[in-house]
Formats: structure tokens, C-alpha cells, sequence
């Protein structure tokens, strides 16, 4: 499984959620994620289709299929119980 | 649905201008002529067509004239008819009085502005017509009218308590809390209230955080502290500017109900669209809107920061901050303009206007200083949560309706001090 995570430097839901990813990602080192900047990278935002809300994340599985998106600011607890769930996809 | 509100405002504009000529005819002329005033006890009353106020006061004005021969009522309706406006004005010169709200009455020299009840001003306006008649006092309005030729009364200086009269009581007992004087409570507590849920949409400071991303980038902290603050300053002094104007406007065309009635649906409109944003919009987060706008802002940011010369790139933030909000504030003036509504509503001295209007533009900037200090402090940056945006739309939806409501109905309980 892995994470992709969107956001921009302007928004200020991202900056609360970045510390709130580094616990996770700290604590769950198997945890792949990759963050893509809003106004950078274009080709991302463009594949897949970030145009709602910021910041985003996008689930994906072993294949890369996307199975989860979740927006705004969800809380840890949430985010920790949905990785766990879904660590073998 | 905006473009649909559009519309409905337009509509609904246009119909107050049909209609507003049909009222125009029934303007009244001043009633009053020079020689016909009375050598008895004379109150002046000035009211505006529609006022609730002004009609709970009216029927008691004709049981005073009945109850004491000596009284005679003139009356003024001030919002139609431009010239008793002019002489109303005049009168609030010569009393150093604040005549910006009807009802507005005068008894020799003393006045009351506003009306509550027949208990508190009624009563007032009863005392000062008895101390009148016992202790005699110049007949200020009468004295205008007769362009400054004798006196209509006797000529000893009033010993009359000469206290402001206001439509707020002085004292409102609360259970557990006590003794509240709501003069001194409501108005600071609603500018701290509207000030917030203005300035509490964390999405809205999308420039500030661009600008801290690239002071965190300079190395020069002197460089840093002065074009974040110099940012932070004019854009307050524009929300300052934009709210005195607005306030002077508003004092100058004087208590218009088309204005009152314009920009109470100004509220209702803000109102629905709050409450539209807190069923529609569940996800917390920013919305990805205004792409193209937002990078030609960040491009001019980023080479105005750069900028070798401190002092263009001073200027460059300056009129940058200066662009940014004037265009915010058109798409999101609604707050800033309900509020200084409430506040010409309010009978206040000049320099409390102000004062109020610091207090809430403080309050709206509140978070962006938060965020400021803390990233210039400790070199990070750090957001606040989006996740209370959909209560604030929720609370400020709610407000905006009841606020809309009341200047249209009951726009006396919005008259504070």
C-alpha cells in the first residue's frame, strides 16, 4: 500500500496535517508515502484529478489502483486505523 | 446559486425603486411655521417613515399632549423629507448630539435618542417636559426656527439634568451573572463575535502563507520580520480604510431605511450562503479555486521578496498587500459592512466608531498574527485547522439571517449604547 499525499504551501489544512503524516510515518516505517505540491506538480494533480479540496490523499494498492481518497483534515487515530486495515493491499 | 441570488437581489432592488417613489409622495412637509410656536412646553419629535421605534414612540407623544395641556408636538419625518433631515442635523449641532438614528427628541435643551419603552424613555421624556414646565428652559429647536430671534421661553439657563438618553437600559439583571449594563456589554462582545467569524476562514490567508513560505527561505531576519509585518499592516490599514469609508458614507446619507433594508439583505444573502457552505461542503479542507489569479500573485511575491532594493521590495509588498485585500475584501465585504451598519445604528462619539472598528479589524487579523509570529519565531510554518470552518459557517450563517431579520424588522435591538 502506499500513500500519496497533496497539498500546497498556501494551504493552511496542510500545514496542520504534515506533522500529524511525520508521527505516522515515524511510527509505521513500512509506510511508503509521497507528497506532491499543488502548484509543482502538475502531471500528479492532472493524473489524478485533485480539483476539490486540499489537502487530499489518495490510497493506493500493490497494483497502484487507487481504493481510498480522504480530504480535509482526518484525525490521527483515523488515518492509523485506516492504514492498518488495509496493510496488505 | 450565487448568480441566482444575483438576480433575486436585483429583483427584488429594482422593486424597492418602483416602490420607493410611492412612499416619495407622502413626504411631509415640514409642519411647523415660526409664528405658530407654542408658549407652552414644545417637543420635537423627528421619526422616519417605517422606524418601528419611532411608531411605538408616536402614541405615546399624543397621550403626553393630552394628559398636559402645555404640551405641543411637532413632529419631523427625517428619512423622506430633506429638509427636516437638514434641521434635525443643525439641531444635533447645536446640541453636540450624535443625530445619526430616529427617534431623536428634544425637550428645551435636553434629548433623547432612541426609544425603548414607556417605563425607561418614555418616562425620561415625561420628567424633563415636567421640569420644563417647573423650572422653564430655552427652546433649542424653537430658537432655530425663529432664526435665532427671541427666545420662546424664559430666558434662565436651564437647571434641567441634561443626561443622554438612550433606548438601551441602563441595567439588565441577569440570572447568576447579575447586574449587566448592556451599553457597555453587547456592542464589543458582537464586534469581538463578527470580527472572529470574519477573520476565522483559515483559507482565506493563502497569501500570508505563501509570503512566510518564502521569508523562511531569506536569510536577512531583519529582512523577514519587516516585509511579513509591513504585509500584515496594510492589509489592515486596507480593511481600515475600506470600514471608515463605508462608516462616512453611511453617517452622510443619514439613517436611509433603503440602505438599512439594502444591506439587510446583503445579511440575509451572506447568511444563506454561510448556511449553504455548511450543508454542501462537508469535507474540511481548501478548495481549489482560483488557480490562474493565485499564481500571478505568487509570481509577483516572489520577485517582489526578491528583490535586491529593501525598500522597492518594501513598497512592492506594500501595494501587493494593498491589491490582494481591496480585491477579498469585494467578494467578501459583507461582515465588515453589516457591522458598520450596526455601529452607525449605535449612538457613539466619533472616535468610539473608530475605536470599535480597530477592535474588530484586530480580532479578524487575530489568526493571521498568530501565524505569523509563530513562523518568524520558530522558523516553521504552521496552519490552522480547517476543521472548524464548517461550525464558523454554520454560527456565522445563523447570525448573518438573525442580523438581516433585525435590521429590517426590529432594527432597535441593534442599537447599542
Amino acid at each position: 500500500m502506499k500513500v500519496l499525499k497533496f497539498g500546497a504551501v498556501w494551504c493552511s489544512g496542510c500545514l496542520v496535517m504534515k506533522p500529524r503524516w511525520q508521527e505516522i510515518e515515524k511510527e509505521h516505517p513500512w509506510l511508503k508515502t509521497e507528497y506532491f505540491d499543488y502548484d509543482k506538480d502538475k502531471e500528479m494533480i492532472a493524473k489524478y484529478k485533485i480539483d476539490k479540496n486540499l489537502p487530499a490523499f489518495v490510497f493506493l494498492d500493490k497494483d497502484g489502483k487507487e481504493f481510498l481518497r480522504l480530504h480535509g483534515e482526518p484525525s490521527k487515530d483515523e488515518l492509523v486505523k485506516t492504514i492498518l486495515e488495509n496493510k496488505e493491499k | 446559486m450565487i448568480r441566482k441570488f444575483a438576480k433575486i437581489l436585483l429583483a427584488l432592488l429594482v422593486l424597492f425603486f418602483i416602490v420607493k417613489p410611492a412612499f416619495a409622495q407622502e413626504k411631509q412637509v415640514n409642519p411647523v411655521r415660526e409664528s405658530e410656536l407654542s408658549n407652552g412646553v414644545n417637543v420635537y419629535f423627528f421619526w422616519g417613515e417605517g422606524c418601528p421605534h419611532c411608531a411605538h414612540e408616536k402614541p405615546f407623544l399624543e397621550q403626553l399632549e393630552k394628559k398636559y395641556p402645555e404640551v405641543k408636538i411637532y413632529d419631523y419625518e427625517t428619512w423622506g423629507n430633506s429638509d427636516n433631515r437638514k434641521l434635525l442635523i443643525e439641531v444635533g449641532n447645536k446640541l453636540n448630539a450624535n443625530v445619526s438614528g430616529v427617534p431623536f427628541t428634544v425637550v428645551g435643551k435636553q434629548h433623547f435618542s432612541g426609544w425603548l419603552s414607556e417605563e425607561t424613555t418614555g418616562k425620561s421624556i415625561e420628567e424633563a417636559v415636567k421640569c420644563v414646565l417647573r423650572d422653564g428652559c430655552y427652546d433649542v429647536v424653537g430658537e432655530i426656527l425663529v432664526s435665532k430671534q427671541a427666545p420662546v421661553q424664559k430666558e434662565e439657563p436651564c437647571e434641567c439634568e441634561e443626561e443622554q438618553k438612550s433606548a438601551i437600559p441602563a441595567e439588565l439583571n441577569i440570572p447568576i451573572i447579575g447586574k449587566v449594563n448592556p451599553r457597555n456589554f453587547s456592542l464589543p462582545v458582537l464586534t469581538i463575535v463578527l470580527g472572529g467569524l470574519d477573520g476565522f476562514n483559515s483559507c482565506a490567508m493563502w497569501t500570508l502563507l505563501f509570503l512566510i513560505s518564502l521569508l523562511l527561505g531569506m536569510k536577512d531576519k531583519k529582512r523577514r520580520w519587516i516585509l511579513g509585518s509591513a504585509f500584515i499592516v496594510a492589509s489592515a490599514f486596507v480593511y481600515f480604510l475600506f470600514m471608515a469609508a463605508w462608516l462616512n458614507l453611511l453617517l452622510f446619507v443619514g439613517f436611509i431605511v433603503w440602505v438599512r433594508i439594502l444591506i439587510a439583505l446583503v445579511a440575509l444573502g451572506g447568511g444563506g450562503y454561510n448556511l449553504r457552505e455548511f450543508f454542501v461542503n462537508k469535507d474540511s479542507g481548501c478548495k481549489v479555486t482560483g488557480g490562474e489569479k493565485r499564481q500571478a500573485v505568487f509570481e509577483k511575491l516572489k520577485r517582489i521578496t526578491h528583490r535586491k532594493q529593501f525598500l522597492l521590495a518594501l513598497g512592492g509588498i506594500v501595494l501587493l498587500a494593498f491589491a490582494v485585500n481591496l480585491v477579498e475584501l469585494i467578494c467578501s465585504a459583507g461582515l465588515p459592512v453589516i457591522f458598520t451598519q450596526i455601529l452607525t445604528l449605535s449612538h457613539l462619539a466619533k472616535w468610539q466608531y473608530y475605536v470599535y472598528m480597530l477592535l474588530y479589524i484586530f480580532i479578524f487579523m487575530l489568526d493571521d498574527l498568530i501565524i505569523f509570529f509563530t513562523a518568524m519565531i520558530t522558523l516553521e510554518m504552521t496552519g490552522i485547522s480547517t476543521k472548524y470552518s464548517r461550525v464558523s459557517h454554520l454560527i456565522g450563517g445563523i447570525l448573518m439571517a438573525i442580523i438581516g431579520l433585525l435590521l429590517i424588522f426590529k432594527p432597535e435591538l441593534l442599537m447599542f449604547g
